[in-house]
């Protein structure tokens, strides 16, 4: 291949704007949602996140005046500050009808006597012949140019809040309880399986590969009540064998039963690929340990589980992403109680909540995934390898 | 910590139980059962080797069986019934037919349809075209993971990232999505005419040449392969002659079209239209995976077929289409078809963003609203039977492909 | 190792003790205001300590933070330890539990319509016909609230099977009182004068409405109050009843006439924010922001007494926002009908413990301690008045009071699949372009036969 990029330098760099292009296509939808989650509510709704680098000019929502109230010469005076940030103000007004008709540090004499200024840096000074103790004081409408900013406010909220109903630490540990072992359980079940099918002759073998096959499209959804219904069934029939009735001692809804069910259904795949990849180990290896005496479960576990190593992890990392961006099956197979509340249902019910706002929905969504890009990143090696081996013939 | 206590003894426990059914049961068959000793010897071996499959088999095959046969069967069973206060009664065929008879019902399945045409083409062809461009450079590597790096998003998350993109502010405010902000640049002059115009016509015509000579391909081919062969062949033919007629038509529009410049877009209420901008999100989502798997094989094509045509003067483009891709046809059809079943059972991200109104209802989040919604199970496992017939097709292909590579 | 246990075992008992005692958020006996006669009668009746009791309920977020301080007292006087939980699906999520035999022991939804359907598959366990009186004698306007939770069972009788619990008002427009004094508007008495204020608003350059529909899987929901609203201000309170149960066709001119009446502010560019096309895409809880912007988006923003949740931060209701009675047309004489609605309880799972909390929901204080702080109202006649938190909510407890005809809010009494389903796609379809016939047509088709 290279020596044809050798031979047209052009064509090189089509393939290298190409591919920036690609790239560029590609990250900047998470890029917008990282951006904007280190933005205040206000910045998000009123620039683009590709704007945040620049300092931006906008009206601003009506502030409402506070301050400590001093009496000075006969009037009352309330002193104080705009913003928290650092603001300056190009325009103002008092009035939603007139909101820029103002030049800052500007007096204007209001209703009742009271006068207002407005400094460019924010201050305000308002004057009144009587008290304002117990009165609404005006509001101001700004035209404010305000330096980037970046906070972690948002994910202060969205991690601490007690909004959700319990702390994303919680459904954080729930959602790890759900998916580690609902990650390893699968894959060793699928890794015997395979081998079995991969190198032992047995009658309807075939039909057992096509049978597996065949299950890879059964739609998730449709399997969902029937099997709820078994987990109660099993769970109601055990308190009775134990003497447990009108208890809750079992329950359908619980850890192991989301456990068996994400096992259930990770299965198909498992088997597919580790077989697929088992298949493709070098029959020479097998055949020589049997001759030396090695029973079938010895060549398992000392010669195909080490060198099915790639497949297991990609496998693996498959089975851990989908586990834990799963929603449906938690939502099912799980309480929503906070000791079995998911992230996903965390953040969903945020969302629910706090629906409008960009600032909470951009940073819990960055809570989210945070954790499967952390594993991803680090272990797409194995999963590239893996993958390869168990869907290319 | 009990919890974290209980995960962690549930892998324990898991782990060595799995690991000790195994060496237990076949320390029982070996040892106990059929003993590869005394006068059976032989004969008990034999035995034990015809049973020890079963017995590595044994819990995948019961696990499979109760939560993905089970429930196939339990769906089938309810979809010939109704649920009246409480019990069911046998109807037959009758929920099929109050399903056809809705609106929603065949605006789904119309809707899924495109699906299935567009997000399994787009993500191929895009992951075929970053597998090849990619493989050539140097930093090619780290390219492939910013693309593949959507695999890992949640469809929750997908769907937020995506809804900040398709925002719509009122004119005259500024924009915070990015694609009104991009629409609300163009502005009729040359650059939004190449954009806007040029750009997607030729897509469009491009896209229709590309069927015409894979139609011609197989118009030449066509006395090739048996009866069944033909058929599938003449399918092909219909289904390629009616995409052409769809793109043609299609960059006729876009030539013709009255752009509304200036107007701020609600992109997810043009209807027809809001479709594809929901597919964009599931093919943002998929592209890595057929990617990273395709790129594998194009790098298992031997170097001599492609020196070969170097050699005769082949071009880049020729030796891509000619000499690369037919050789790894066998994986682009796999990909092809997981992305497929996936497109299939996918309802999250319909449900998020427009749950399914202005006409982009598809038939996933059809079932689930019929489940869980009007909660008409009768109804909602015959939808889910449909989407099952949908993929008996690749299901077919699939065990018919398994058992050829068996024999 | 052991004793270090035990000590920790202790420590967490001192703390949740503490934690307890915090959870209460009006020290018993201390506010004459609250009836404490009522929790002291309760707690002495009661003793069901270490049972548990499983709640699961609509109420998320900051709802769920008052909901927890109200069972906080029930836990107080009972020994009844309560798992409350919620979740963003809760209406799927008790379908699924139901059907699937995991109910939760008390559950508490928003629709009646969902709870027919659970009680006509016999999940829920009939209260008997003392509680009804005790709805009858003890609720205001009580008969049509013990209606509210009657059901025919799966054996066909008619019992009550759902205590009402926390109503909320919809007939309310919401609006910034500075922006009105800064034009000098007025607020509107009737709804011929509220057309006038729109036009005028129109004309002085401003936009009078912000609409939004969207509410991701639900959108289109709040088009149905609205269609409600006029439904009870064009159509005397008996064709609502007819309309709701389909006696009334969906597509008859009534509903049609109705429908239309949302269209023609809804689907006028110049009456709403963003335009018509803005209405189906704005998200509900995005569109009430319009009334605070600057300048401002639009002027009114018609929508239940939950809305303040979704206003902006430091948002102080009385100063920054107020709202007023949604009002009936002069000419038509049909009274102040008010739009409403509220959440039942029912038991899925008896148990001494289930009956308890529907007895303590009959108790003044079970109600007191939520009016006292935000977005509770209740029809409950034996409450001090004085305690609504705030004097909006006073304002809508008036508003429930004067009214002369209350309903509840049709969509939810409708079978989900209209009342959740088609009702609502009917509604995004309409903002979207189809004629009012056209969806009316559709949604009378998907009426489960």
């Amino acid at each position: 291949m290279e020596n044809i990029a050798g031979k047209k330098p052009a064509l090189v760099w089509v393939v290298h704007v190409s591919v920036g292009l690609l790239v560029l296509l590609w990250i900047i939808p998470t890029l917008g949602l990282l951006v904007s989650s280190f933005r205040s509510g206000d910045q998000i709704v009123s620039s683009g996140w590709w704007k945040a680098l620049f300092t931006q000019e906008q009206q601003l929502s009506p502030i409402r005046l506070a301050g400590q109230e001093a009496e000075r010469d006969g009037m009352f005076v309330v002193e104080g500050q705009l913003f928290t940030t650092a603001s300056t103000v190009s325009a103002w007004g008092t009035s939603s009808r007139d909101p820029a008709v103002n030049e800052p540090g500007q007096t204007v004499g209001l209703a009742d006597g009271q006068t207002l200024a407005v400094n460019a840096d924010g201050t305000f000074i308002l004057t009144s012949p009587v008290t304002t103790e117990g009165t609404r004081l005006p509001r101001v409408f700004t035209t404010a140019s305000t330096p980037p900013e970046f906070t972690l406010n948002n994910y202060r909220t969205v991690l601490f809040s007690p909004l959700a109903g319990q702390s994303i630490f919680q459904a954080f540990m729930n959602t790890a309880t759900v998916a580690i072992p609902a990650t390893i359980i699968p894959i060793l079940i699928a890794a015997f399986a395979a081998y079995a099918l991969a190198w032992m002759d047995f009658k309807g073998r075939a039909l057992l590969i096509a049978a597996i096959v065949g299950l890879l499209v059964v739609p998730l959804q449709l399997a969902l009540i029937p099997l709820l219904q078994l987990h109660n069934g099993v769970a109601s029939t055990l308190n009775g064998w134990f003497g447990l009735e009108g208890t809750n001692a079992l329950q359908g809804k619980g850890y192991l039963g989301i456990w068996l069910a994400h096992t259930g259904f990770g299965l198909p795949l498992a088997i597919y690929l580790l077989r697929n990849y088992m298949v493709g180990l070098p029959r020479d290896i097998i055949e020589n340990a049997k001759v030396d005496g090695a029973t079938d479960f010895q060549i398992f576990t000392k010669i195909i589980l080490p060198l099915s190593f790639p497949a297991l992890a990609s496998f693996a990392i498959f089975q851990f992403l989908w586990t834990w961006n799963d929603l449906l099956v938690a939502l099912v197979f799980l309480g929503t109680s906070n000791d079995q509340q998911v992230l996903t249902g965390n953040i969903v019910n945020l969302m629910g909540s706090r629906g409008g706002d960009w600032e909470i929905l951009s940073a819990s969504a960055f809570v989210s995934i945070a954790v499967p890009l952390a594993v991803f990143f680090s272990m797409q090696r194995f999963l590239v390898r893996g993958l390869l081996s168990g869907s290319v013939k | 910590m009990t919890q974290a206590l209980l995960a962690f003894l549930t892998i324990v426990v898991g782990v060595a139980g799995c690991l000790g059914y195994f060496w237990a049961s076949n320390l029982l068959l070996d040892k106990v059962l059929f003993p590869a000793r005394g006068p059976n010897a032989g004969q008990n071996i034999n035995r034990a080797n015809l049973l020890r499959p079963w017995l590595f088999l044994f819990p995948a095959v019961v696990a499979l069986g109760l939560y993905l046969a089970y429930p196939v069967f339990a769906t089938l069973w309810l979809s010939l019934n109704r649920n009246q206060s409480g019990e069911l009664v046998f109807v037959g065929l009758d929920n099929y037919r109050t399903m056809f008879g809705e609106a929603k019902f065949r605006e789904s399945l119309r809707n899924n349809m495109v699906w299935l045409i567009v997000v399994p083409a787009a993500s191929t062809a895009f992951g075929l075209l970053a597998a090849q461009l990619t493989d050539r450079i140097r930093w090619g590597n780290l390219a492939k993971s910013m693309i593949f790096m959507p695999m890992a998003i949640s469809f929750v998350g997908a769907s937020v990232i995506w809804k900040l993109i398709y925002d719509t502010r009122e004119a005259g405010q500024p924009q915070i999505g990015l694609l009104n902000a991009l629409w609300m640049q163009a502005d009729g002059g040359f650059f939004s005419i190449l954009i806007l115009k040029v750009l997607p016509v030729v897509l469009l015509v491009g896209i229709a040449a590309g069927i015409l000579w894979f139609l011609w391909a197989q118009i030449r081919d066509f006395a090739d392969g048996g009866i069944w062969g033909k058929v599938l062949r003449g399918l092909g033919v219909l289904v390629g002659a009616w995409l052409v007629f769809v793109a043609l038509s299609w960059a006729w529009g876009a030539a013709t079209a009255m752009l509304p410049y200036g107007k701020p877009q609600f992109w997810l209420q043009i209807p027809f239209w809001n479709n594809f901008f929901l597919m964009a999100v599931l093919i943002w989502l998929q592209t890595g995976f057929a990617m990273v798997i395709l790129s594998a094989a194009l790098r298992g094509v031997p170097e001599e077929t492609v020196e070969a045509a170097i050699l005769d003067g082949a071009n880049p483009f020729q030796i891509f289409f000619k000499i690369k891709v037919p050789q790894i046809m066998g994986t682009i059809v796999v990909v092809w078809t997981t992305i497929t079943i996936t497109v299939l059972k996918v309802f999250d991200i319909v449900r998020a963003m427009t749950g399914g109104q202005q006409e982009t209802q598809v038939l996933a989040n059809y079932m689930y609203e019929k489940l869980f919604v009007a909660v008409d199970w009768g109804v909602g496992s015959a939808s889910a039977m449909i989407i099952l017939l949908l993929v008996s097709p690749i299901l077919v292909w699939n065990v018919y492909s398994a058992r050829k590579e068996m024999r | 190792m052991k004793t270090r246990r035990l000590a920790s075992a202790a420590a967490l008992a001192v703390l949740a003790g503490t934690a307890h005692a915090q959870d209460l958020k009006f020290p018993p006996g201390e506010d004459a205001r609250f009836n404490w006669d009522s929790f002291k009668a309760f707690d002495e009746a009661t003793n069901l300590d270490g049972q548990t009791l499983n709640i699961f309920g609509p109420w998320r977020g900051e709802d769920q933070v008052l909901v927890e301080s109200m069972l906080a007292y029930f836990t107080a006087a009972s020994g009844v330890t309560v798992n409350y939980s919620s979740s963003e699906g809760y209406e799927q999520q008790i379908v699924i539990d139901a059907e699937a035999g995991s109910p939760p022991d008390v559950a508490v939804l928003p629709q009646p319509g969902l709870i027919g359907d659970l009680v006509a598959k016999g999940f829920v366990v009939p209260l008997g016909d003392a509680t009804k009186q005790w709805l009858t004698d003890n609720y205001g306007a009580g008969a049509s609230w013990a209606a509210l939770g009657t059901y025919k069972g799966k054996d066909g009788a008619e019992q009550l099977f759902a205590f009402p619990y926390k109503a909320d008002v919809k007939s309310l427009v919401w609006y910034s009182p500075e922006n009105f004094e800064d034009a000098g508007y007025t607020v509107p008495a009737t709804m011929e004068e509220l057309m006038a204020l729109t036009d005028k608003i129109v004309a002085d350059g401003g936009t009078p409405w912000c609409i939004g529909l969207g509410s991701g899987g639900a959108t289109g929901w709040p088009a149905t109050d609205w269609v409600e609203d006029f439904m009870l201000r064009t159509q005397p309170p008996e064709v609502y009843d007819r309309w709701v149960t389909n006696a009334l066709p969906f597509n008859s001119p009534e509903v049609v006439g109705a429908i239309d009446a949302f269209g023609s502010i809804a689907k006028n560019d110049a009456y709403v924010a963003g335009g018509a096309a803005a209405v189906a895409s704005t998200d509900f809880r995005d569109s009430p922001k319009g009334l605070f912007s600057s300048p401002p988006a639009c002027y009114m923003h018609r929508q239940a007494s939950f809305i303040p949740s979704f206003f902006p931060e430091g948002t102080e209701l009385g100063t920054d926002a107020d709202f007023f009675y949604f009002p009936a047309y002069a000419e038509k004489d049909l009274g102040q009908p008010v739009l409403g609605a509220g959440t039942l309880a029912f038991i899925m799972k008896d148990s001494p413990a289930a009956q308890a909390f529907i007895e303590w929901l009959k108790t003044p204080i079970a109600h007191e301690v939520w009016m006292n702080q935000t977005g509770f109202v209740t029809p409950h006649k034996g409450v001090n008045t004085d305690l609504y938190g705030s004097a909006a909510l006073k304002k809508q407890g008036e508003i429930l009071a004067n009214a002369t005809t209350f309903r509840f809010d049709a969509s939810d009494l409708m079978p989900g699949a209209v009342g959740a389903g088609s009702f609502w796609t009917g509604m995004v379809d309409f903002v979207g372009g189809k004629s009012a016939q056209e969806v009316a047509d559709t949604i009378q088709g998907s009426w489960p036969k």
